[in-house]
């Protein structure tokens, strides 16, 4: 009776303070690329902080999946702008993930060296091609050209040489001619086409027609949880963002140049962006079949055992 | 067949010296105390989420499936394990060879031994991963890089011990070797270097050790090919932190039997050369 008792206030304890322990910080984790421009729109144009009202934002910047899912397995991370790729390894290793939104689709191509004599994709047999990182969605993506083509990459017995390289480093490492091709995310595509190598894969022939996400809104679930409205305004701003990006892409180039100016350094050449984004498109939608195919691509290049059911983790 | 003649101090360990067994067996309950703190703390007690530290089962596993698993993806372990050791023992066979050469003109020559004699020293203190961008930068995203990282940690205490060891070598032991006509070659293959191979041992042991760690260093920022260091560099990108203990486990267990066989080596040579003296 006691033992009840006590069982009854320590439940009662727990779930006020829970009630009470809404965030004061909504922690953003999000990349400098084009294919993050919703995060990218909403930082510079305040639509984020706007929508939170009182709670403040803390944006953090990742340079790839990898130390992004690695920080929101430490709970440093709420809401992270991230490819599916990373996103599905999360779920499937069992953290707190739940798909919040869909963000972009397509805007990664295949650029090769342009005195590399890559043609065509079979041409990559005995090349060097760079991708983000290991296990990162244009890796993913590379690994099924790779298979389609009859070709493997080298750790499994065949001839290409998969290395990581950060995508800001692949023109230095163009230019000394260390790395003969690379599947990148854009802008990064488009400024290594401006400097005169050649794009062999389109983001439409990579996969799927163009089809496919290439990076996703995830929450964690826990926060999720505890945070039902600060979510809710959130995935707000993250849609007025990209509705944005749809209805003045002059305005959301501009507002992307600036971000990037502030946290890389450097600005783009306005007619890159230009093309970067017309191969890219802004969605909220999140396609369950194409992130379903991601997992068991996941499966294919050898990062999994299994394909998790990726349906319990999409947010309602 | 007969049996080689037991020498003295054998024969006195075999009398005094701690059981063989018992040593195993004591080495073999620590490893069971450590599995099972392991698993209560992860699978029994829940203390961490599996994506942040996993249980013994879970890293198993992947060892299982790495080593001898028979699927596509799978024996990912094994091929790691073929290219590393690979890389590792040429890379420590030509360190041996330059530390061997460069120790010997140490030794022989005063203002070499001053100068760079000092200079390894603090080389040495550099560690391993330092030098990695330097070696990317000069040799390239590729297998060379590698290799000159190992080279330049398993050198350094090889040449170090080398030259120490020839300069510790009694002047009683040169003299007789001249005086019973020994050339300069001769005294340093016939009397120098025997004389000298209990300090070499050691810093063959010591380059070892060096050269073992720099190579998984250097595979790890230089991923692209099959190695324990890529495998590591995936674990991670996967969130597959089994996959990370299971290569940091494989990666200690070959060191510690290298280091094993060395020591043993080692200690064989110390007998041998009247240096031990069985407790």
């Amino acid at each position: 009776m006691t033992r009840k008792a006590l069982l009854t206030l320590l439940t009662l304890t727990v779930t006020t303070t829970a009630a009470a322990q809404e965030a004061q910080t909504v922690r953003l984790g999000f990349f400098p690329n084009l294919t993050h421009a919703p995060a990218l729109v909403g930082l510079e144009r305040g639509t984020f902080q706007k929508a939170l009202g009182k709670v403040k934002l803390d944006a953090k910047e990742f340079v790839s999946g990898t130390t992004l899912t690695e920080a929101f397995a430490a709970g440093q991370i709420d809401i992270a702008y991230v490819g599916p790729g990373p996103a599905i390894n999360a779920a499937g290793r069992g953290m707190p993930v739940q798909f919040l939104a869909g963000a972009s689709e397509a805007g990664a191509v295949l650029v090769v060296r342009k005195d590399s004599g890559i043609k065509s994709y079979k041409d990559l047999g005995g090349k060097i091609v760079a991708v983000p990182s290991l296990g990162n969605t244009q890796d993913i993506s590379l690994r099924h050209i790779l298979n389609e083509n009859g070709l493997k990459p080298k750790a499994d017995g065949g001839s290409v040489t998969i290395t990581p390289v950060a995508p800001a480093d692949v023109m230095a490492a163009f230019a000394a001619k260390r790395v003969d091709a690379t599947l990148v995310p854009e802008p990064w595509g488009a400024a290594l086409e401006a400097q005169g190598h050649k794009v062999i894969g389109s983001e439409k022939t990579v996969w799927r027609d163009g089809k496919y996400p290439t990076t996703v809104v995830i929450v964690n679930a826990k926060f999720a949880q505890a945070n039902p409205q600060l979510v809710a305004a959130f995935l707000k701003a993250h849609t007025d963002a990209v509705a944005f990006i749809n209805k003045s892409p002059v305005g959301a180039q501009t507002a992307v140049n600036s971000q990037l100016l502030k946290l890389t350094g450097a600005k783009i050449d306005p007619r890159v962006l230009q093309r970067a984004f017309s191969r890219t498109r802004f969605t909220t939608s999140l396609d369950l079949a194409a992130l379903t195919e991601y997992a068991k691509l996941n499966v294919e290049a050898g990062y999994a055992r299994s394909a998790p059911d990726l349906a319990p983790f999409i947010r309602k | 067949m007969t049996a080689p003649p037991l020498t003295p101090d054998q024969g006195l360990q075999r009398v005094s010296g701690p059981p063989r067994w018992q040593a195993l067996a004591s080495q073999l309950l620590g490893l069971l105390v450590i599995l099972g703190a392991w698993w209560l703390v992860t699978d029994v007690l829940k203390l961490y989420p599996p994506y942040v530290f996993p249980g013994p089962k879970a890293v198993w596993t992947e060892i299982s499936y790495g080593l001898w698993g028979t699927g596509p993806q799978d024996g990912k372990l094994l091929s790691a394990i073929g290219s590393s050791l690979r890389r590792v023992l040429t890379g420590y066979a030509i360190a041996v060879l330059l530390g061997t050469i460069v120790g010997l003109l140490m030794s022989a020559w005063r203002p070499l031994r001053t100068t760079l004699g000092g200079y390894l020293t603090g080389i040495q203190s550099v560690p391993s991963i330092a030098f990695v961008p330097f070696a990317i930068l000069f040799l390239g995203l590729n297998e060379r890089a590698v290799l000159f990282v190992v080279v330049l940690e398993g050198f350094i205490p090889v040449a170090l011990a080398v030259s120490g060891a020839l300069l510790n070598v009694p002047p009683a032991l040169r003299v007789a070797g001249r005086t019973l006509g020994a050339g300069p070659l001769g005294l340093i293959l016939r009397v120098l270097l025997p004389a000298s191979v209990p300090s070499i041992l050691t810093g063959l042991r010591t380059a070892w050790s060096f050269a073992w760690r720099a190579l998984v260093g250097g595979e790890l920022l230089i991923a692209g090919s099959t190695s324990l260091g890529e495998l590591l560099e995936v674990g991670r990108n996967t969130a597959n932190v089994a996959l990370v203990l299971a290569t940091i486990i494989i990666i200690g267990v070959i060191g510690g039997l290298f280091d094993t066989l060395l020591r043993a080596a080692e200690g064989r040579v110390r007998r041998d050369y009247g240096l031990e003296v069985p407790q």
